[in-house]
């Protein structure tokens, strides 16, 4: 119910407002959907929000309300005193609102720079010279303006968002909405992109409306908002949302690597955080820090309850109970560090692991991997992998290529190149953007002949036009977002194109299409629709299993998971997991450093072309400088492992996974403690 | 293959050719289009190769890229050239079994070359070269203002235009995307019989057809956040001002287009 003065307070409110709004789609036929409902929001002129939630649960519909581009069908929305009521007011709000979308290409208009960002002033009809003064403007506070004439499909992916900003700038916008706009960056041009915003939003006092799926972007926010299928589920300052770690999970979203290794120590040791004690990382290593000090020195007197799971991660404290069970699985567990691949250089910190398997009795954590987030996840997955007498199944030699050799816009795009990839492993790829990923593994595949160079695989050479068709049977390449590929009538049919060309028995192929199908958990009854009424998350599996369904050799994986939810990411991986336990060679090229350290058996880094970094993850993530050199980020965990480093010195930094972290310095803590009391 | 087809593909510059106003450049890329095609005598067409040449010079964009657009129709001018080689009447120039090439033959093949080549080089430098699409599209629409009187959508043709041009490289990269994950799931598109490729055309065209739609979807919403309404009330960063240039490149095009006309009167004979 709102009364009169409540609808008056609204229109002075100096921010963005929304009371009970709700949007359907396609209301009234089978396929309605429910997007928003029931939203309030409270945004302050110049706040910084975040809004998070799951793919579908309704943030681009509430980006496009905030934006005037659908009209709340119930409740309202009013935008800095003025409600989208005449289309004069929606003219004004959407000049005072900028969105930014997430594919950079699908919303540049211009055809060179300055007629792109001139866009939306012109359509205000401001006037030359002011135009032209705001054009140059904006292109200069976003860096662009010696590139005013260029042609846009020229620019990179970083580039093209910042064009966006400047398009907004251009119309003096007071509000900047981020639809997802850094999903598709790598990790070096998405910091560069957040600095830009955040530097604007100060200098400019602009409010800043940020959805997205990434949780170190949301710890910049000022306020968060969770959407969880259609409604707001959680708000609060990050700190407040990221305390409920158990119900964020639960809603398909990831909690910052940080924060999430301090609330499992905390319901291990039983003494709950306190409020924004671990929102940063380094107060997150000393809350982690002062808990197991205390607890592994006065052991008795914090003998946990079984009551304190509030801020669960989903582990049960009573499962835990005293320290004075058995590790079970701990071989499997810490393999962040045990990475045995040939001159690697590791700590001994696993062997030490090993040790206490037999002798010394020790509390049980086995259980977090599978706990966690309530799915059958497997983190972490399989023991260390072995390379002593391993097959080589690909073998590059001096590879070098050259886009456009003729011209002068040439790009080389990889040089002098070599490496072994062996039976079984997970080669993890990465780079920033245009680093040569996506060249080197159409290479592989023979997509693009080597010259020069040699590229084998399973010993049949690459360069022989009559060895590609074999080579593409024993070596499956998943493009990114393969779900863009899909063009049969039903899902079955189209896992059954690849099997098809390759000349298979139909038995055979109905055999294919139903193991692929199964693996990567599509329900049979899916087989017989139409893979354009199917979800994005869906389809990208169909997609999958038409790759899979060719069974090959060797796996290519190019960003499987970009676009994906967590949940929805952490279920594909799973699936991929499972495949690489049954000795499936992989090789997967991805921006998410976390997933790469966590997983992969060796990393290869690429820079410009060129082999810049090879090895175990523990080698290739030593140096902070260097991996920025790359254009990417070290994974949190590593970080946060630093921070405790810092307060424990002699412990391990080369730990993975934020189980693996909790597993380890609970583990790391107590031996200490022990040797102490035994001195 | 987006690096390879020069549609669309503006080279940036500020030489005169570049400052040019646009509506000049199209209407003399016209102008010249009927000129190559009208004559048929050697000294008009060799002053329009002068007039040509001089307009590259003009444009101060490199020859290689110059050359390039050609590239495309090499296919059409090799066969052109040798339909007319092989036809024609006169004097035998020479045979060998049953390929006969005579004089007459000989020169309709070269300058049926010559005029192809003119064509495409005339209406690149001229435009896509030197203009940008919505410059382009904006000339089209000042040119064709007068039929808004009767109702003609004429700002929507030429934004319409703009957006298809702007496209063209995406949607090319796109397709070549496509085509490649699609040959990597078996798919093959040089070999087999017809049936089985104009399927393998399939698999590329459906996605290539939602992606259209998807961008054209996320487009529509981009151009409205950021206010378009239509053409009425626009104002353009680049205004299109008919200056003393011009005046004299037009002043040049009459006095070509005069002496491409009057050559022919004066010898006849070739």
């Amino acid at each position: 119910m709102k009364t009169f003065s409540e609808a008056e307070t609204a229109l002075h409110f100096d921010g963005v407002l929304l009371r009970n709004v709700s949007y359907t789609y396609d209301i009234g036929l089978p396929q309605e959907t429910s997007a928003l409902a029931d939203i309030d929001l409270d945004i302050k002129a110049g706040q910084h929000i975040a809004v998070l939630g799951h793919n579908g649960s309704g943030k681009s519909t509430l980006a496009h309300i905030i934006n005037a581009l659908l009209l709340p069908q119930s409740g309202k929305m009013v935008f800095f005193g003025c409600e989208p009521s005449d289309e004069e007011s929606i003219w004004e709000i959407r000049r005072r609102s900028g969105l930014v979308l997430q594919n950079p290409d699908n919303q540049i208009i211009g055809t060179t720079l300055e007629e792109d960002v001139a866009f939306g002033p012109e359509n205000l009809g401001v006037p030359l010279p002011e135009l032209r003064h705001r054009v140059d403007a904006s292109l200069e506070k976003v860096g662009l303006l010696e590139l005013a004439q260029r042609p846009p499909h020229t620019l990179s992916g970083g580039q093209k968002q910042k064009l966006a900003i400047a398009g907004i700038l251009a119309m003096e916008p007071i509000c900047i909405i981020l639809d997802e706009a850094t999903a598709m960056l790598d990790p070096a041009s998405r910091a560069d992109f957040m600095n830009l915003v955040m530097q604007l939003s100060k200098e400019r006092n602009l409010t800043v409306i940020n959805i997205t799926h990434n949780m170190e972007e949301a710890l910049l926010a000022d306020y968060i908002y969770v959407v969880y299928n259609s409604r707001i589920a959680l708000h609060g300052t990050p700190a407040d949302v990221f305390e409920q770690a158990a119900k964020i999970r639960q809603m398909g979203l990831d909690v910052p690597v940080h924060i999430e290794i301090a609330q499992k120590i905390a319901d291990y040791t039983s003494m709950p955080l306190a409020k924004t004690e671990a929102f940063t990382c380094t107060g997150a290593a000393q809350a982690v820090h002062d808990r197991l000090d205390t607890f592994f020195t006065v052991p008795q007197q914090y003998a946990p309850s079984a009551n304190n799971s509030d801020h669960g991660t989903g582990v049960q404290i009573s499962e835990l109970s005293a320290p004075s069970l058995n590790i079970s699985d701990h071989e499997a567990e810490v393999r962040g560090t045990e990475q045995s691949v040939p001159s690697a250089n590791n700590s001994d910190y696993g062997k030490e692991v090993r040790g206490t398997e037999l002798s010394a009795p020790s509390t049980d954590i086995s259980d977090y991997g599978t706990e966690v987030r309530g799915t059958e996840l497997e983190f972490p997955h399989h023991s260390r992998l072995s390379y002593d007498g391993r097959k080589v199944l690909v073998e590059v030699k001096g590879l070098s290529y050259t886009y456009n050799p003729d011209l002068e816009q040439c790009v080389k795009a990889l040089t002098d190149l070599d490496i072994d990839i062996y039976e079984g492993e997970l080669l993890g790829l990465a780079g920033h953007s245009g680093s040569g990923k996506s060249t080197f593994v159409q290479h592989l595949n023979g997509l693009i002949r080597p010259e020069p160079g040699v590229v084998s695989v399973m010993g049949l050479d690459v360069h022989d036009k009559k060895n590609i068709r074999k080579v593409r049977e024993h070596l499956g390449l998943l493009f990114q977002y393969p779900e863009q590929q899909l063009f049969e009538e039903t899902v079955g049919a189209d896992i059954a194109f690849g099997p098809k060309q390759m000349g298979l028995a139909p038995e055979i192929i109905e055999q294919r299409v139903k193991e692929a199908a199964e693996l990567t958990g599509l329900d049979p009854k899916l087989l017989d629709r139409s893979p354009f009424d199917l979800s994005g998350g869906q389809m990208r599996r169909v997609a999958t299993a038409g790759i899979l369904a060719m069974n090959p050799d060797i796996l290519i994986l190019d960003e499987p998971t970009a676009g994906l939810d967590p949940a929805g990411r952490d279920e594909l991986m799973s699936y991929f997991l499972r495949l690489q336990k049954k000795g499936q060679t992989i090789i997967l090229i991805t921006h998410d450093m976390d997933q790469l350290a966590d997983i992969a058996d060796r990393i290869l880094i690429l820079k410009d072309g060129r082999k810049f970094a090879l090895g175990t993850p523990a080698e290739v993530f030593g140096d902070d400088e260097q991996i920025r050199l790359a254009g990417l980020e070290m994974p949190h965990t590593k970080v946060f492992m630093e921070e405790m480093q810092s307060l424990t010195p002699g412990i391990s930094a080369d730990i993975f996974s934020p189980d693996n972290a909790a597993k380890a310095l609970i583990y790391e803590y107590r031996t200490r403690r022990q040797t102490w009391r035994s001195k | 293959m987006a690096q390879q087809i020069v549609l669309g593909q503006y080279v940036p510059g500020n030489s005169p050719l570049h400052r040019l106003d646009p509506r000049t450049k199209l209407i003399a890329a016209i102008l010249l289009m009927v000129l190559i095609l009208t004559s048929f005598s050697v000294p008009s067409l060799a002053v329009l190769g002068i007039f040509v040449l001089v307009l590259i010079l003009l444009s101060q964009i490199k020859v290689r890229l110059i050359i390039r657009t050609v590239r495309p129709i090499l296919f059409l001018l090799l066969f052109a050239f040798l339909f007319n080689l092989f036809s024609g009447s006169g004097e035998v120039l020479f045979s060998f079994s049953f390929i006969t090439v005579r004089v007459d033959g000989l020169i309709n093949a070269v300058i049926i070359l010559f005029r192809i080549i003119m064509l495409v080089l005339a209406t690149s430098i001229l435009i896509t070269l030197t203009t940008t699409p919505i410059l382009v599209a904006d000339a089209i629409e000042s040119l064709l203002s007068p039929l808004k009187k009767v109702r003609f959508p004429v700002h929507e043709i030429a934004m319409m235009m703009s957006i298809a041009l702007r496209f063209v490289p995406t949607l090319l990269d796109e397709m070549q995307k496509i085509m490649k994950a699609q040959s990597s799931r078996g798919a093959d598109y040089d070999t087999g019989s017809p049936i089985r490729r104009a399927r393998g055309f399939v698999s590329i065209l459906v996605p290539l057809f939602v992606s259209a739609f998807r961008r054209a979807d996320d487009l529509a919403t981009a151009m409205e956040s950021r206010c378009y309404r239509g053409g009425k009330g626009r104002t353009r960063l680049k205004v299109m001002k008919f200056s003393y240039r011009d005046v004299v490149f037009s002043l040049f095009m009459l006095a070509i287009t005069a002496a491409v006309y009057t050559l022919p009167l004066v010898f006849p004979s070739v």
